[in-house]
């Protein structure tokens, strides 16, 4: 399959190229030779590419270190989406609509949105400086982990669990009850921001816990024994 | 429920000749309130809430089998903190118009149960009691004491109030409330 078809069948595989740092011109090559050329073992690619299709990671092969150290770096480059692409896209649009607007829950609602955003900046901080590293160490064979470390892949999915909450929120009020006259250019692209960001947060997490989790786990119990 | 003539007859003067539509009675204790209430419908108690004091399980007794009365409280600037005994507040220097008004919005908060409904996405009036307090930064706990319930009772409440919603955070449902009217933007510290 050529990944220019997918591409055309499913424009959001762009993000996905993007955190594996892949260049949009993908010519005409199939999956399996930019998976060659990159590096990336197909069966990483494709369970990732199943994600981002709406489908399971079921019966994929067991995903090998190799594998995990680039998924910690696909996720490492989705945090640099969030933080300097999509939050503050989505802060724009929120401090113009404050600006255009004289209704007071506009600006609880950027007070709102400024909490929650430091609160995202929080967690991919932490993710980036303690989780991943935790992970890094577990694929590393050479370094035992230290016991009571294990607890950070839970700690580290609930935080995921808050920040999909809280844009649901922001939607909701969005969409039911916060009264807005008009501007529906603004509104809008805030509205597809928002579901953009959704749905890449989404998928963030499903690559946690269908793929880094349990790899980490199972790897944990190996060295347990 | 005001022991002073001066400010039951100026009340009742501001009252009766607005557009409000009630008839005014005046009683001096909590005592003559609940004879009141066997054989009348109130729908407004405008109360001193210096009578309040140390009478508080009284009145929440008086208020759980009077669920459609409302309290507005006189407030004389001697009670900091807006009473969760009093639904609304009103000080003696407050022009007639204001106090009317504050009188109005209490009425529309005791329309029919339906219209409620219709209004704040079917919560019970409970539901708003419950919400107004976690909009005010009140914890469960507090909650709880200020209604009379157990806090087991308010996280349930609460579960519905998200369910209904759709907001499940606490600043979120302050922009809620606001929205709905079901707190004013001014009692919220931006």
């Amino acid at each position: 399959m050529r990944m220019a078809d997918l591409i055309d069948a499913n424009p959001n595989l762009l993000l996905m190229l993007q955190h594996f740092n892949i260049d949009f011109r993908v010519s005409d090559q199939t999956v399996m030779q930019l998976c060659t050329g990159k590096g990336i073992s197909e069966n990483l690619f494709v369970s990732i590419a199943n994600l981002y299709n709406g489908f399971g990671t079921k019966g994929h092969e067991p995903f090998t270190s190799e594998d995990l150290l680039q998924v910690i770096e696909f996720l490492k480059s989705s945090h640099d989406y969030y933080r300097s692409d999509k939050y503050p896209q989505i802060s724009s649009y929120i401090r113009q609509l404050q600006e255009d607007h004289s209704e007071k829950e506009l600006r609880l609602l950027e007070k709102f949105f400024n909490e929650y955003f430091t609160e995202v900046l929080d967690h991919l901080d932490y993710e980036d400086n303690v989780a991943f590293p935790y992970f890094i160490t577990l694929l590393d064979k050479e370094q035992n982990v230290e016991e009571g470390e294990v607890y950070s892949s839970k700690e580290y999915s609930e935080h995921h669990t808050d920040i999909e909450l809280k844009l649901q929120d922001l939607k909701n009020l969005l969409l039911k009850y916060v009264t807005i006259e008009g501007d529906l250019d603004l509104r809008r692209r805030l509205f597809f921001a928002l579901y953009e960001l959704e749905y890449d947060l989404y998928i963030h997490s499903l690559i946690e816990e269908s793929i880094l989790i349990p790899s980490g786990v199972s790897i944990e119990r190996e060295q347990n024994v | 429920m005001e022991s002073s003539r001066i400010i039951y007859e100026g009340l009742q003067a501001i009252i009766c000749q607005s557009e409000l539509g009630c008839r005014a009675s005046r009683i001096e204790t909590l005592e003559e309130l609940s004879v009141m209430l066997e054989t009348t419908k109130v729908d407004i108690l405008i109360a001193n809430p210096l009578l309040f004091v140390n009478r508080e399980k009284d009145i929440r007794k008086i208020r759980k089998s009077n669920p459609t009365l409302s309290v507005a409280g006189i407030d004389f600037g001697i009670i900091q903190k807006q009473s969760m005994l009093t639904d609304i507040s009103f000080t003696l220097y407050d022009s007639a118009e204001h106090i009317i008004h504050t009188l109005e919005k209490l009425e529309r908060k005791n329309q029919s149960p339906s219209q409620l409904k219709s209004e704040s996405d079917n919560l019970t009036r409970r539901e708003i009691e419950v919400l107004t307090g976690l909009v005010n930064g009140m914890l469960n706990k507090e909650i709880a004491e200020a209604l009379n319930i157990s806090i087991h009772t308010v996280v349930r409440h609460r579960k519905n109030i998200t369910a209904k919603t759709g907001i499940r955070s606490q600043s979120g449902l302050t922009i809620y409330a606001i929205s709905k009217k079901i707190v004013e933007i001014e009692d919220i510290e931006i």
